[in-house]
């Protein structure tokens, strides 16, 4: 029962590089092993122009598909958090999450859960972004939700032809291709 | 529970705040239930957070300039439960308005002495507890005579990455709340909940003010546990 009401949410504004960013924080730390790979693109506005100073947070689960609880050293397992660059790019170094189950059953398709803060975003925008090609997650709880396959797409990153590691995902705030964002 | 959040949270869109015009989605989230990951978050060890960390008044060589202050404040669910040994990072500008930030153009005195960074766990009654300065108000360009009232940026995790919350804290009193954008985005029913109170029993007799600013984190709309 809601007894008291949320705290607001502010922007996270344009200076927050020193204090937040992490040596490192784009490399995803897991107990154990997996098949490590690059999540990366670009976060553009409604002008397609770069957003240079997004903060870009991530969190998944590890490689067979298990919350990853606890963390090593300082750091927690499965979250990763960087800033977007002159280019509004970013990157990830992680392992393929894997696939896992939801309470009544449902099967969520391999995917990482991404918040993106930044100036101008007075609250963050959440989304998935799913490590499988769109007709393999059909089934996915938020697949199901969006239905219409152009929006899905927004979603679905793409294996680079050169080096399969590397999944490259653009997210688009606003406009043409906006990506799908979710309310939890 | 929709209908909560809307009350106080600002819109993406608030043109009197010109980066959302470009930034903002245009399309309205698609509604989820979290999914098992989003239920849960981030464990933060222990270690993670040094105590030093909570007072940004000691990282200089000396005290930084400007009027000590102590912010206390609990960190609760919406059903008024408390979150216990959670991440609460904070940042600021110091006494002059400035941010140790290569973007920040304000020309304003940097101090050696304060990097308006800290970090603390919430206890197990949901408490922090932080040691800092009051910052300085600063201009921007969003209009003529924009200048930001002075306050402290929150960032915090809770107990389930749905409740991921970054935030600003404000002061009592300050005459550049009525034409500031930020602040005016959020409905005036949230407003107040973005103010600090005036808190004396928790500062330092003679040495600063206290100031209190409790932070309720929204639950997952239904938990996948149903609980």
């Amino acid at each position: 029962m809601t007894v008291a009401k949320p705290t607001p949410s502010q922007t996270v504004g344009p200076f927050f590089a020193r204090e937040l960013i992490w040596n490192d924080g784009g490399t995803v730390l897991f107990p154990g092993h997996g098949d490590r790979i690059t999540l990366k693109g670009r976060v553009v506005d409604g002008a397609g122009a770069p957003v240079v100073d997004a903060l870009f947070e991530t969190w998944q689960a590890d490689a067979s598909g298990k919350l990853p609880a606890g963390g090593e050293g300082t750091r927690p397992y499965g979250y990763g958090r960087v800033s977007t660059g002159a280019d509004g790019g970013y990157a990830i170094d992680t392992v393929m999450p894997g696939s896992f189950r939801g309470p009544g059953g449902e099967t969520y398709a391999p995917q990482i859960s991404v918040t993106i803060f930044a100036r101008g975003l007075l609250k963050a925008v959440q989304t998935r972004v799913f490590l499988a090609p769109l007709d393999a997650i059909k089934d996915d709880p938020l697949a199901r939700a969006i239905g219409n396959p152009e929006r899905l797409r927004t979603l679905v990153a793409t294996r680079d032809p050169g080096n399969p590691k590397i999944y490259r995902w653009d997210v688009r705030l606003r406009g043409d291709g906006e990506a799908v964002f979710i309310e939890l | 529970m929709s209908g909560t959040l809307a009350d106080v949270h600002p819109p993406y869109l608030y043109p009197e705040y010109k980066s959302t015009r470009l930034r903002a989605p245009a399309q309205p989230p698609v509604r989820v239930a979290p999914s098992p990951l989003e239920a849960a978050g981030p464990t933060f060890p222990k270690s993670f957070v040094r105590d030093s960390e909570a007072d940004l008044t000691t990282w200089g060589k000396s005290a930084p300039l400007g009027e000590k202050m102590v912010l206390v404040g609990r960190v609760l669910d919406d059903a008024g439960r408390p979150v216990r040994r959670s991440l609460v990072e904070v940042w600021q500008a110091n006494a002059s308005g400035k941010y140790p930030h290569p973007v920040d153009d304000h020309d304003a005195p940097m101090d050696p002495n304060f990097l308006g960074k800290g970090q603390v766990l919430t206890d197990d009654e949901g408490r922090y507890r932080v040691v800092t300065i009051k910052p300085g108000a600063y201009p921007w360009q969003n209009h003529a005579f924009a200048w930001r009232p002075a306050h402290i940026h929150l960032s915090l995790f809770g107990s389930a990455y749905a409740q991921r919350l970054i935030t600003q804290m404000f002061f009592p009193g300050d005459p550049l709340l009525a034409i500031d954008p930020i602040f005016n985005s959020v409905p005036e029913a949230g407003r107040r909940l973005l103010i600090a109170d005036l808190d004396l029993e928790h500062g330092v007799e003679g040495v600063a003010l206290g100031y209190r600013f409790d932070v309720v984190l929204r639950g997952p709309r239904a938990t996948p546990m149903g609980v």
